[in-house]
């Protein structure tokens, strides 16, 4: 199988993501991308908390996603990478030459962001790191929903 | 659990107006923010005023979750303010909170406690308890809803950033576990039931075969849960109703 969706969304595991893209995906496996969750394990008590039992949640750190990549490509099960922020996202564009799509699932309202679509609020520094990952050649889409048609990125930035 | 006091009290009153200010920006936040301000006030004293509205501040960001629920986030982060909890730490409390307090949230209310009792009330008025069922339905209802409004805001002020163990709690689990199933024996009790109040005359012993009907249903998404949901157990249950009823007549 394949990695399906690689998602960069702030509230990492919920709703729409267990339900809204795991089951028309009939996704297997969640693999969750976070330093700090990766540490800490009240977090990942909470995060797997909202996961179906049918559903692995596997927490990696960056480095151990890198090493991990190819793995979860070729996981029996449908896989979905889930990513907090956009610095993660750019260091594993980076590293894992193979990761093509990026959607863009949730960035919400914080002091010196601004609104580009009603799910995505974003910094001027944040902007530029998105354009940098698509000047890589990967595709970034804004997409909260299955059901939504996904937003190209110059459409939002 | 913790001593009930008086900004206790008022934290819990302010959560009934948690979705006064939806909006796109911060969803529940402001919500959030303005119930868990009378659990921040002893701040001001303690740490000064710049800490009190610090805390609050962080209280009022971004968040969504289960309005039922919402006095879970609202408990622990006062609590964890208290605890002088690093603010990194309590913003990551807060985004680790919204999808389990959202799905725990409509997993008991609006898939389960909800409709499991207005099917039931509707069974009522098909039995002749008139406004009755009306009365019972919305009293039950709302000693679930108070107690479970009641309950989050105590667990979260109680355990702070290891509320995670109160989520945990055996009781509310098997409680999460049970409402599906319930809710769908209740449902395929009230939708014929209702039909027949509809249709006027319809024998007895059709409700014994529905009864019986429900009863294995419960039964197969109780054992069964991972292959069948509610939905295509219905679905499935028609069709075969319908096959055998153009057999036999």
């Amino acid at each position: 199988m394949s990695i399906a969706l690689c998602r960069v969304d702030d509230r990492l595991i919920h709703g729409q993501v267990v339900v809204g893209w795991g089951q028309p995906l009939h996704c297997g496996l969640i693999a969750l991308v976070d330093d700090e969750v990766r540490r800490s394990e009240w977090e990942q008590d909470l995060y797997r908390m909202g996961v179906p039992s049918h559903i692995e949640v596997v927490f990696a750190s960056v480095d151990e996603a890198v090493e991990q990549f190819a793995a979860w490509e070729s996981d029996p099960r449908v896989a979905m990478m889930l990513m907090g922020d956009l610095d993660t996202a750019r260091a594993l564009c980076e590293r894992c030459p193979s990761m093509r799509r990026l959607n863009i699932g949730g960035i919400h309202h914080r002091v010196g962001r601004t609104e580009r679509l009603r799910y995505v609020y974003l910094s001027d520094g944040e902007v530029a790191t998105l354009r940098a990952i698509a000047a890589r050649g990967v595709t970034v889409t804004a997409q909260d929903v299955p059901t939504a048609p996904p937003v190209p990125l110059e459409d939002f930035t | 659990m913790a001593a009930v006091t008086p900004s206790l009290r008022r934290s819990f009153l302010r959560l009934f107006a948690v979705q006064g200010s939806w909006n796109y920006d911060r969803m529940l936040g402001l919500g959030i923010g303005v119930a868990e301000e009378p659990l921040l006030r002893d701040l001001a004293a303690r740490d000064g005023e710049a800490a009190y509205r610090a805390a609050v501040g962080r209280g009022a960001g971004f968040f969504n979750s289960h309005p039922y629920l919402a006095g879970l986030v609202v408990g622990a982060t006062a609590r964890a303010e208290h605890d002088h909890v690093a603010p990194e730490r309590i913003e990551r409390l807060r985004a680790a909170l919204c999808g389990p307090l959202g799905s725990l949230g409509d997993r008991l209310v609006w898939a389960g406690w909800l409709p499991f009792l207005s099917a039931l009330a509707v069974v009522g008025v098909a039995l002749g308890a008139g406004w009755l069922a009306v009365v019972a339905f919305l009293v039950v209802y709302n000693v679930g809803h108070l107690w479970l409004r009641w309950w989050a805001l105590r667990a979260g002020w109680e355990h702070g950033v290891r509320v995670a163990a109160a989520l945990h709690a055996p009781g509310l689990q098997r409680a999460a576990r049970l409402v599906a199933p319930a809710m769908a024996f209740a449902a395929g009790l009230a939708i014929p039931a209702g039909v027949a109040v509809l249709a006027g005359h319809v024998p007895a012993w059709s409700f014994v075969d529905l009864g019986g009907a429900a009863v294995a249903g419960f039964g197969v998404l109780w054992w069964r849960h991972s292959v069948f949901d509610g939905a295509r157990l219905g679905l499935v249950a028609v069709l075969i109703a319908l096959i055998v009823g153009a057999v036999v007549w």
